[in-house]
C-alpha cells in the first residue's frame, strides 16, 4: 500500500524537553536576570562573602600547613639525638647502643657520623654558613634514637646523658617542654582562626540574609501574582535560592581564585623553604583547597538565601 | 450536583474582631453572584478563604472538593489553579507583555504546557476579551479597562470552575464596567462560576443576578437571581 510514512517526534522526550526549558527559564533565567538587576543589593553580600571564603581558604590552607608541621615536628620531637664526645672509644659507643636498643621503650638506634652531620647541618637553613666557616667539622656524631611513646623521651635522656660515651657539655637534643610549647601555640592559632572565621561567617551570612530580604521585598508584587496564579512553591521560592547561589558561587570563585593564586605563587617564590614552613601544601592542595572554597561559596549562599526566604517569604 | 464552592459554619476573626462569622453558602457551576456589602463587611475576607490566602478560625472551607480549611502550605497552588482571580489594581507583571502575562498562568500551573501551546492559547483568551491585536503590548500600554481585560483572561486562561473578583470594575469608567460585566456574564455562560465583590450599586441592580450581601461579617441575605429587591444599604455606603 503506497503512502507517506510521517515520523512524530516521540512525546515523551518532547514533554521532558518542554519542562525542562519552563523549568530552566522560571529557575535558572528568572534568577540571573533579578541577580542582575539587584546588583546594587547584592554588591555587600557579595564582597563580604568573598572576604570570608578567601579567609577561609588561607585559613584552611595555613591550618593544613600546621598540622603538617606539628606531625613533623611530633616525630622530631621522639627523636633523641646523643651526641658523642670527641675521640670516644667505638667500644663505649657500642655498648650504649646496645643498651638504648635493648630498652623496651625505644624503636630504633641509628649512628651518625661526623661528616654525615656536617652535610646534614649544610642542608639546613641557618647552619649552611657556620658549617662552611671553619676548615675543621664543629657537629659530634651521634646516636639517633628514635622512642616510641613521646612522653619516655625525658627518661631516655636522664639515663644516657651521664654515660662516658656521651658529650658533658652538650649530650642530647633534647628540649623540656619544647614540643608542648608548640602545640600550644598551634592550640592558640587554631582558635584565634576558628573565632575570626566565625565572626566572619557571621557577617556575611547576616549580610545575605539582608540582601535576600530586600530582594524580596523589591519584587513582593511579583512574587504575589505568581502565587496567586497558582505557581508551586518552589517556582516562587526557588529563583531566590538560585540567587544565593550565584551570590555565593561567584564569590566562591573569586575567593577561590585568589585563595590558588596566593598558595601558588608561594610555592613559587620560595620552593625551598615554602615547603619547609607549609609543608604538605603542593599545587594539588592549593587546587583542591580552591574547589572547596567554590563549592562552601555555593552552599552558603544557597542555604542563607533558603533560609531567609523560609523566613521572609509567605506561602 | 456539586457546589464549586461551599462554606459551612466558617468564621474568621482577627484578633476579638469578627470579620466573618458563621457564614454558609455555596456556589454552583455556571452561576454569578454578587457578594455586596458595606466596607468592612468581610467580602475581601470570603474571597481570600476561598483563595486560601488565609484559613477559617472555625468552619469548612470548600472550593472545587478540596478541604480548602484544612489545606497545606504546600498544596495551596494546586488549588489557586483551580480558582481564576481578577484584582480592581489588575495585578499584572510590568515586564511582561499582555500576552506573556496571560501565558504565565498556564506555564506556572502546567509545566508541560509549550511556549507555542501556551502563546496561542493566551492569545485565544486574549481574543475573547476583546485584546487580540494587543498581545504585544506591555501593561503600561494599555488603559485601565485594558489592562482588567488581560486581568480577566490571565484569570481564565486554564479553564478553571471557578473565577472571583474582588471590585473589578473599581478603577474603571461606567461604559467600560458594563463590557466588564457582559464579559463576566459570558464566562459563567461557559459553566464557569463566578463571584463577584462590588460596591457598584448600578450594576448589582441591572442584572437582576443572585446577591450575598455581608454586614458586619454575617451574611444577612441571599436573593436569587431576578429577586435583587432593594439594596437601600448600598446608597448610604
Amino acid at each position: 500500500m503506497a503512502g507517506i510514512v510521517v515520523k512524530g517526534r516521540f512525546p515523551r522526550r518532547r514533554v521532558v524537553q518542554v519542562v525542562a526549558t519552563n523549568v530552566f527559564r522560571y529557575l535558572f533565567q528568572g534568577a540571573a536576570r533579578n541577580w542582575i538587576r539587584n546588583i546594587g543589593s547584592t554588591t555587600p553580600a557579595l564582597g563580604s562573602m568573598t572576604l570570608l571564603l578567601l579567609m577561609l581558604g588561607l585559613i584552611g590552607l595555613s591550618g593544613f600547613a600546621l598540622y603538617n608541621l606539628e606531625r613533623i615536628e611530633a616525630a622530631q620531637a621522639s627523636l633523641l639525638h646523643v651526641y658523642m664526645r670527641d675521640g670516644v672509644a667505638s667500644a663505649d659507643v657500642d655498648t650504649l647502643w646496645d643498651r638504648l636498643a635493648n630498652d623496651p621503650r625505644v624503636a630504633s638506634v641509628g649512628y651518625t657520623t661526623k661528616a654525615q652531620a656536617l652535610v646534614r647541618a649544610q642542608r639546613m637553613p641557618g647552619l649552611t654558613q657556620l658549617a662552611d666557616a671553619t676548615d675543621s667539622n664543629p657537629f659530634p656524631a651521634s646516636l639517633d634514637v628514635q622512642v616510641k611513646n613521646i612522653d619516655d623521651i625525658a627518661v631516655i635522656d636522664s639515663m644516657v646523658r651521664n654515660d662516658v660515651a656521651v658529650d658533658p657539655i652538650y649530650p642530647t637534643s633534647y628540649d623540656r617542654g619544647a614540643y608542648q610549647r608548640i602545640q600550644a601555640v598551634l592550640f592558640g592559632v587554631a582558635v584565634a582562626g576558628f573565632a575570626f572565621l566565625s565572626l566572619l561567617g557571621f557577617v556575611a551570612v547576616t549580610v545575605t540574609m539582608n540582601s535576600i530580604r530586600a530582594a524580596i521585598h523589591s519584587r513582593r508584587d511579583e512574587v504575589t501574582i505568581m502565587q496567586l496564579v497558582g505557581a508551586p512553591r518552589w517556582m516562587v521560592r526557588g529563583p531566590f535560592v538560585v540567587e544565593g547561589a550565584i551570590t555565593g558561587g561567584l564569590a566562591g570563585a573569586a575567593a577561590g581564585l585568589v585563595t590558588f593564586a596566593l598558595a601558588m605563587a608561594g610555592i613559587a617564590a620560595g620552593s625551598g623553604s615554602f615547603t619547609r614552613f607549609a609543608p604538605g601544601v603542593t599545587v594539588v592542595v592549593a587546587a583542591l583547597a580552591a574547589t572547596i572554597v567554590f563549592a562552601t561559596g555555593l552552599g552558603l549562599g544557597s542555604g542563607t538565601s533558603l533560609v531567609s526566604v523560609r523566613r521572609h517569604l509567605e506561602s | 450536583m456539586r457546589s464549586i464552592v461551599e462554606f459551612i459554619g466558617v468564621t474568621r476573626a482577627y484578633g476579638s474582631r469578627l470579620a466573618l462569622d458563621d457564614v454558609h453558602l455555596a456556589l454552583e457551576p455556571g452561576e454569578l453572584a454578587f457578594l455586596v456589602g458595606p466596607s468592612g463587611a468581610g467580602k475581601s475576607t470570603l474571597l481570600k478563604l476561598i483563595n486560601r490566602e488565609i484559613r477559617p478560625t472555625t468552619g469548612e472551607v470548600w472550593v472545587d472538593g478540596i478541604a480548602a480549611h484544612k489545606l497545606k502550605a504546600s498544596r495551596v497552588a494546586e488549588l489557586r489553579r483551580r480558582v481564576g482571580v481578577v484584582f480592581q489594581d489588575y495585578k499584572l507583571l510590568p515586564r511582561l507583555t499582555a500576552k506573556e502575562n496571560v501565558a504565565l498562568a498556564l506555564q506556572v500551573g502546567d509545566l508541560r504546557v509549550s511556549d507555542e501551546e501556551a502563546s496561542e492559547r493566551a492569545l485565544d483568551a486574549l481574543d475573547a476579551v476583546g485584546l487580540g491585536d494587543r498581545g504585544n503590548a506591555f501593561p503600561h500600554q494599555l488603559s485601565g479597562g485594558q489592562q482588567q481585560r488581560v486581568a480577566v483572561a490571565r484569570a481564565v486562561v486554564a479553564q478553571p470552575p471557578l473565577l472571583i473578583a474582588d471590585e473589578p470594575t473599581g478603577n474603571l469608567d461606567v461604559d467600560t464596567a458594563w463590557e466588564m460585566m457582559d464579559l463576566f456574564g459570558d464566562i459563567a455562560a461557559f459553566g464557569t462560576a463566578v463571584l463577584i465583590a462590588t460596591h457598584n450599586v448600578e450594576i448589582v441592580k441591572r442584572l437582576q443576578r443572585r446577591v450575598l450581601t455581608l454586614v458586619h461579617g454575617r451574611l444577612v441575605r441571599d436573593q436569587p437571581a431576578g429577586r435583587t429587591g432593594r439594596l437601600a444599604w448600598l446608597a448610604s455606603s
